[in-house]
């Protein structure tokens, strides 16, 4: 990972402690919604939370194709240069 | 005959006015009598909204209003709209998918439909992290279902739906933009008559067998009316908010048509926004003083919970209907609810517990408003080995069952409990509950089967649900048998064994999906999976598959149980007995597969203690 990518993982790491209920170890590869066994409005209030961090919209279709803490990295790396 | 329940603006009964301006339309037409429904058409019924000033407010995700529509814009944009689709080249009588976010665009194309005489098919604007190939599946299946010709599209799902379109073999996609592209004018259109259909409603049915359910003016009209007049007893100041997706039958018939048909002012925040910060819904209900609101007892609990700041602030005292509808009403929710509001003027007697279904356009029972719930506690021996609800004075959970009482049937709605045998029952005793009145669906779309298997000969319908009457009031004790009520969310045990049948390691029959109580009588999800595997960390492997299979596809979090092979129950058919899996699970009749090494970890780590 990049420096910019090592910041952003961490940072959304951070972002997802509350979520993760079971302590799950988080890696690029973790998908979230699955690995971590969170709820459809848990991970809501994550991807809220991420919004707000970065002050982004992440609109729907993005987040459809979103899996792993590697997707959605680039996600935030995408929409933090528009 | 037409009744006309009309009012004087500010001079009728009970009217008081708030030196008050709302963001947005405003929630009084100065010049306009208030006409409760008791028009022949949805048409004819937005005509009449659009010489006043009301109209709809969409508000973004951090409570900023986005747009405002009047009425007589709405009309305006409609037509407009009625115009372009016949210059795309989609003819009268044909289905169009249209994708339901809430916005005025979705209303536009959805009344566009109406003038130009097309049947809308309201689409699921929904998406959870990963959920691509889920939303695809679920679309197509409804596009093929209705035998749609066309779908309209918000940008931002336009590829999926195009991918789904594709998969339903329709060509005809359009965003938005493209559909404004066509002309907006040409020869008269053919609007919908009183005697003509109106939309086809998908809550209903699986993934895998999704059913249409198809409305006619004459329902959508007839049951507006009994919502407005009898179940809401709408008055001129009131204004409503909504937060419920405008694909679900509460959100599009409760919030979109009603009001409309009502001249009320709606103020709408997104679903995915209120699911996200669910705060907004109170605070918007304050800034604008919004008199009615509905939602599961899930929406309740949710902004409870999540109400966070200076409630004291809001000011919650004006709230006359807080209706609940779309899953088991939950007193304990209702009373935390009002408990953590109270501080801002919520009261408790503005709840308003409530039954109904699609296939009924939407509601079929409704409490008095300004009456406090009630609350029957019944005993569980009684009502599970004798069918009887036998009042209880315990208060032990395991021994008795709470259930809100509903409300009675609207007027000209008839409504019956029913044995096995076809016997009507009488107060406390718990049966099927059919239903008949002006509001009924005309059947499935195109699904004759399905249609005739709940339909009774003499016009009543079977809604699948159990209950019992009360002084003349519905209880409800279980949805629609086999359905799970999630989160304010149906979904159908056939969805998720379909899809982690999908497994290479799980076979077709290997699963059965059911729900299981939880500790406060909510609906959570347990599956059973049988397993032929021998080896512990080859059935944690397969079990780890399954639930991270149920999470991709349907959403959830479930309980995954792994079973012997041969365990689950079949019927003679040879169809999948889920509520024999269920018992037998429940009585300890199939049991979780003990592995050839688990009995040796287990003996260890006893050992060790």
């Amino acid at each position: 990972m990049t420096d910019d990518e090592q910041e952003i993982f961490d940072k959304l790491s951070e972002l997802l402690q509350p979520f993760n209920e079971k302590q799950v170890e988080l890696k690029p590869q973790t998908e979230i919604a699955v690995d971590l066994a969170i709820d459809s409005v848990s991970v809501m209030d994550f991807v809220m939370e991420v919004e707000d961090h970065f002050d982004m919209d992440i609109p729907l279709n993005v987040l459809s194709d979103t899996h792993t803490m590697k997707d959605l990295i680039s996600v935030v790396q995408a929409r933090k240069k528009t | 005959m037409r009744v006309d329940t009309t009012t004087e603006i500010g001079t009728g009964a009970g009217a008081e006015i708030r030196p008050f301006t709302p963001e947005g339309t405003p929630t009084i037409n100065t010049d306009l009598v208030q006409r409760l429904g008791g028009f022949t058409t949805l048409c004819e019924g937005l005509d009449y909204a659009a010489q006043g000033q009301t109209g709809m407010n969409f508000y973004g995700p951090r409570g900023q209003l986005d747009e405002s529509v009047t009425y007589r814009q709405l009309r305006k944009r409609a037509i407009a709209a009625a115009h372009q689709l016949v210059n795309a080249g989609i003819k009268p009588g044909e289905r169009v998918g249209v994708v339901a976010e809430t916005g005025a665009e979705f209303m536009v194309v959805f009344f566009g439909c109406q003038y130009a005489g097309m049947v809308p098919c309201p689409l699921p604007y929904s998406m959870y992290i990963g959920g691509r190939e889920s939303y695809v599946t679920r679309i197509a299946g409804m596009l093929e279902s209705a035998h749609a010709t066309a779908v309209v599209t918000t940008a931002d799902l336009d590829e999926l739906v195009r991918d789904a379109a594709g998969r339903a073999g329709i060509k005809r996609v359009l965003s938005h933009e493209q559909l404004a592209g066509f002309s907006s004018e040409g020869p008269a259109l053919q609007p919908f008559g009183p005697e003509d259909i109106s939309y086809i409603q998908y809550s209903s049915g699986s993934t895998s067998n999704p059913k249409g359910v198809l409305i006619s003016q004459k329902s959508a009209c007839a049951n507006t009316m009994a919502i407005l007049r009898h179940g809401l007893k709408i008055r001129p100041t009131d204004r409503a908010f909504s937060w419920l997706p405008l694909y679900h039958d509460m959100g599009l018939v409760g919030f979109c048509l009603s009001p409309m048909m009502g001249q009320v002012s709606v103020d709408y925040l997104a679903t995915p926004a209120f699911a996200r910060r669910p705060a907004l819904w109170l605070k918007l209900m304050s800034q604008n003083q919004c008199t009615v609101a509905y939602g599961p007892s899930f929406g309740y609990d949710l902004a409870a919970r999540r109400a966070n700041g200076s409630l004291s602030e809001l000011k919650l005292d004006q709230w006359r209907v807080a209706g609940i509808g779309g899953d088991m009403v939950r007193a304990d929710v209702l009373k935390l609810f009002s408990e953590t509001l109270g501080v801002a003027g919520f009261k408790s007697k503005a709840f308003l517990p409530s039954y109904g279904m699609a296939e009924s356009t939407l509601g079929v029972c409704f409490v008095d408003a300004d009456e406090e719930i009630r609350v029957d506690v019944i005993d569980r021996t009684a009502m599970k080995e004798y069918g009887v609800a036998e009042v209880s004075s315990e208060t032990d959970p395991e021994l008795v069952r709470s259930f809100v009482v509903c409300g009675r049937p609207l007027p000209a709605h008839k409504m019956r409990v029913v044995n096995i045998t076809g016997k009507e029952l009488g107060d406390r005793e718990i049966g099927c509950i059919e239903i008949a009145g002006p509001s009924l669906m005309s059947g499935y779309f195109r699904n004759d089967a399905a249609t005739s298997a709940i339909m009774r000969d003499d016009g009543f319908m079977d809604t699948g649900d159990m209950g019992y009457w009360l002084d003349g009031e519905i209880v409800i004790t279980g949805r629609a048998k086999d359905m799970i009520l999630h989160n304010g969310r149906n979904i159908w045990p056939q969805d998720i064994e379909w899809s982690v049948e999908k497994l290479a390691a799980v076979r077709d029959g290997d699963v059965a999906a059911f729900a299981v109580e939880g500790s406060h009588g909510e609906d959570c999800v347990c599956v059973l999976v049988q397993c032929r595997l021998r080896k512990d960390d080859e059935i944690e492997s397969v079990r780890k598959a399954v639930k991270a299979q149920i999470s991709r596809t349907i959403g959830i979090e479930a309980q995954v149980v792994m079973v012997p092979p041969k365990s689950l129950p079949f019927t003679s058919s040879g169809k999948l007995s889920r509520s024999g899996a269920k018992t037998m699970f429940g009585n300890g009749d199939i049991v979780e597969i003990v592995s050839d090494f688990k009995t040796i970890d287990n003996a260890m780590s006893v050992a060790a203690e």
